[in-house]
């Protein structure tokens, strides 16, 4: 069901930005969560407890959040790493779809010996091994800065082992919603702008959500809530959004194969 | 059997028509040329046949298989030229051709090297860079590299310059000696005079003739050029004879396309004082013209 030729061919052609973005990422928390060294000479708990408890839940922030390295990864400094890699996961996985009608190599990749069902899963394929990588590389990155930098003895290996699972998990059901739409989008800087979109919209839609009681169900709809990356780092992640991330990527996959299947490629 | 076979083959894009009833059937180790204007549907056919699009209602057949809904195994014989070759432009010709051979078993690298010997072609350059002639190129490579039975080609002449297009269809001609099955759309007629078993005409998405080049409808038009001695060409003889106009490179000489049986061409033309007299057969390009442009040229045309 997956060919290799194709799989490995998109690993090749979606290389660069990879290893960009995994820069791009590695860099931000390198800064952000390096700055957890700092936060003892300004008293953030203090500072923060001025502010509308609507803006700090909506902010994804808590007072002990800028004293617990665990807290302050996890929610703080991932909520935005989960932000930027979401978006790179649609942009990645909308792209492998979009860019065959863009360029025009759909004559050449559709015209194969293939199902069309197997060339949609070779791609997702090479997707799940690119964002594999990307989250071990963010896996490591962090856990040499929180062991041997900023808080060597503090740093919870088990919980931050769940962030970055919540957070894989959600980048794959962000992929999975992607590759369901990109058989709609002919253009890669269509499926790009989406992403940006859809990334943004998940990220602020659960913030919002958290600030009002009367909008919480909209929570429903944004990745994030299901990663439940705050929760995670206090050791009880959701466990319920374990299954729900899988499976939002597992029926977008399956959705985007059937669109793939029906679409069309006229001249 | 049949390479390609379409019965009814109907394709509309909302309410546009692309292709309306296309009925065809080419024959195992034939040379079929499909030859139309632009927009007649010579793509949304071809198209059809790669499973590109679905067709409205009809039948297309391979090697008297139906195409699967989903493509798959039944292209491993084919091999396909498209008129605009596009590839990844990061790619170098010769990754783009490892690409395309990973898809087939193709143990013989001799025969691939020879593609490229032949074609005067420079695999190691990324694939951005090239002419779209050097992209044809690589997309008549790609398309033969596993020596498929059936070979379709989309304006496969287009962009290549004429001692590489000769060349290219001295390859399709070995192919076909070996009973590789070659449909390919054109609008360069010299093409399909060359090459083709048969042809198929479409015009505004029908099929206005399918067989052999010699039995077009047409081919009992005449092309005479004409010079009247001394004096200036009567308007109304030469309307007697067929759609006249004089050539415009040569002042005085006209050229008659006529319908008319030659004996009463040769009584009308009698009747002049020429000074220069030729009658030709026309050329595939000039029935085709005539085919398609008859209220143009106001001939006589045979709708046979």
């Amino acid at each position: 069901m997956i060919n290799g030729n194709i799989s490995r061919t998109e690993i090749g052609l979606n290389r660069r930005s990879l290893l960009i973005w995994t820069l791009v990422l590695v860099v931000v928390i390198l800064i952000y969560l390096g700055s957890f060294v700092f936060m003892g000479n300004l008293d953030f708990a203090e500072l923060i407890e001025g502010f509308p408890d609507e803006l700090i839940t909506g902010m994804g922030m808590s007072a002990a959040m800028f004293e617990d390295v665990n807290l302050y990864h996890g929610g703080m400094v991932m909520l935005y790493g989960l932000l930027l890699a979401s978006i790179y996961a649609m942009m990645l996985a909308g792209g492998m779809i979009s860019r065959d009608v863009d360029l025009g190599t759909v004559e050449f990749l559709y015209t194969r010996p293939l199902s069309r069902t197997v060339i949609m899963l070779s791609k997702v394929f090479s997707f799940l091994v690119m964002i594999i990588f990307l989250w071990i590389a963010v896996y490591l990155v962090s856990t040499a800065i929180g062991i041997f930098w900023v808080a060597p003895g503090e740093y919870d290996l088990d919980a931050q082992f769940m962030v970055h699972l919540m957070g894989l998990l959600a980048c794959l059901a962000a992929g999975g919603i992607a590759f369901a739409i990109a058989p709609l989008i002919n253009r890669v800087q269509g499926s790009t702008s989406l992403a940006v979109g859809l990334g943004f919209f998940f990220f602020i839609l659960n913030s919002v959500a958290s600030m009002y009681e009367q909008l919480e169900f909209l929570r429903f709809l944004s990745i994030h809530y299901y990663a439940d990356l705050s929760g995670a780092a206090r050791g009880e992640p959701f466990v319920a959004g374990m299954i729900i991330l899988p499976v939002i990527f597992i029926a977008g996959v399956v959705a985007g194969t059937v669109l793939l299947n029906r679409k069309e490629f006229p001249a | 059997m049949y390479a390609v076979e379409t019965t009814q083959l109907t394709k509309y894009y909302g309410k546009t028509r692309g292709i309306a009833e296309v009925s065809m059937a080419v024959r195992e180790g034939e040379v079929f040329g499909f030859i139309g204007p632009n927009g007649a549907g010579k793509t949304t056919t071809i198209r059809l046949l790669l499973n590109l699009l679905k067709p409205s209602s009809g039948e297309v057949k391979l090697f008297g298989k139906n195409i699967p809904r989903s493509g798959g195994k039944l292209y491993r014989r084919v091999g396909y030229v498209p008129s605009e070759v596009n590839y990844y432009p990061e790619m170098t010709g010769r990754e783009l051709i490892e690409y395309a051979r990973g898809f087939y078993t193709v143990s013989n690298n001799q025969w691939i090297e020879e593609l490229v010997d032949r074609l005067q072609f420079d695999p190691d350059k990324k694939i951005r860079t090239y002419s779209h002639g050097n992209r044809k190129k690589l997309g008549i490579i790609q398309a033969l590299l596993h020596k498929p039975q059936l070979l379709i080609l989309d304006e496969p002449g287009t962009g290549l310059d004429p001692l590489i297009r000769m060349e290219m269809f001295k390859i399709l001609e070995e192919l076909n000696r070996f009973g590789v099955t070659v449909f390919f759309s054109t609008h360069i007629l010299e093409e399909v005079e060359r090459i083709c078993h048969r042809i198929a005409m479409i015009k505004e998405g029908s099929m206005t003739y399918v067989g052999p080049v010699d039995e077009l409808p047409g081919r009992d038009l005449r092309v005479v050029i004409l010079k009247f001695a001394g004096r200036e060409a009567s308007e109304v003889a030469l309307g007697k004879l067929g759609q006249a106009e004089e050539i415009f490179s040569r002042p005085g000489y006209y050229r008659v396309l006529s319908y008319l049986p030659v004996n009463e061409l040769v009584a009308q033309l009698g009747r002049f004082n020429l000074d220069h007299l030729r009658i030709t057969d026309p050329s595939l390009e000039e029935i085709f013209f005539d085919l398609y442009e008859p209220s143009a040229r106001g001939g006589q045309k045979n709708n046979d």
